[in-house]
């Protein structure tokens, strides 16, 4: 699809980040955080599996996906836009918050852009913790955040016709 | 001096345009920038509005200077 060369590939994404991370290497440089923007489809279980670290029991991942029916209203597909620049920066964000707030070790956000399908992963959250209950409220906590901040829009598309979604009114 | 102001989603489909240049006479608080775009695209109205001053989300107090990067959009909608 054309409009999908606006996006950056994987590669990209992940140079980003890394730069990104050598600008507070202190922070960063013993866990496994990670978080990217890509149009390729996602591996729900081999991005949870990228933290696995020693010290913790458990990994909480939220697969998020393209629901069909929106009450009765059928979508076709979605389409995803991102400012992708500042999305990686809120993403980093959130991280660094989330480690402040809860006892957890490593997470892990990947986003995807484009257009996707019923039913195809639109985002990961893994989040790796000691102890599993901390794990599930990061987990929580950043999907929510990552809804309200992280500047990601969806268009629906419906066989009578396509809307922007407009978030709530909350940042 | 110059700044760029990018659109996303509804506000591109709304202004027809991904990106604009404006023009400015001197160094003035963001809120005026952000005043003068919804005046030239009065489509933006109907729409409940955020904007970025270099990839930070922006109050309107920010100075905008030479070549800083602005953008507009609608609440998000990612996840």
């Amino acid at each position: 699809m054309a409009t999908n060369s606006r996006f950056l590939p994987m590669s990209a994404a992940v140079e980003m980040h890394k730069t990104e991370d050598q600008k507070s290497n202190t922070q960063t440089r013993k866990s496994k955080d990670f978080y990217e923007l890509t149009i390729e489809p996602l591996d729900v279980g081999a991005i949870a599996r990228r933290i696995v670290p020693e010290t913790c029991g458990a990994t909480v991942t939220l697969d998020g996906y393209v629901r069909q029916f929106t009450k009765t209203r059928e979508t076709l597909y979605l389409e995803y836009e991102g400012y992708e620049p500042m999305a990686l920066k809120e993403m980093e964000k959130l991280i660094g918050q989330a480690r402040g707030q809860f006892e957890i070790a490593s997470v892990g956000i990947v986003h995807r852009l484009g257009k996707l399908e019923i039913g195809e992963t639109s985002v990961v959250i893994s989040v790796a913790a000691p102890h599993r209950r901390h794990a599930f409220e990061a987990c929580e906590w950043l999907i929510k955040e990552l809804k309200r901040t992280v500047p990601i829009w969806k268009k629906e598309v419906y066989a009578d016709g396509e809307v922007w979604v407009e978030g709530e009114s909350s940042k | 001096m110059k700044v760029q102001v990018l659109f996303f989603g509804a506000t591109a489909d709304a202004t027809g345009k991904r990106e604009i240049e404006i023009d400015l006479a001197e160094e003035t608080k963001a809120e005026n920038v952000f005043r003068r775009i919804v005046r030239d695209f009065p489509q933006l109205e109907t729409h409940s509005l955020l904007f970025a001053v270099n990839l930070e989300y922006a109050s309107g107090e920010e100075i905008i200077r030479n070549g800083d990067e602005l953008a507009v959009f609608t609440h998000v909608s990612g996840g």
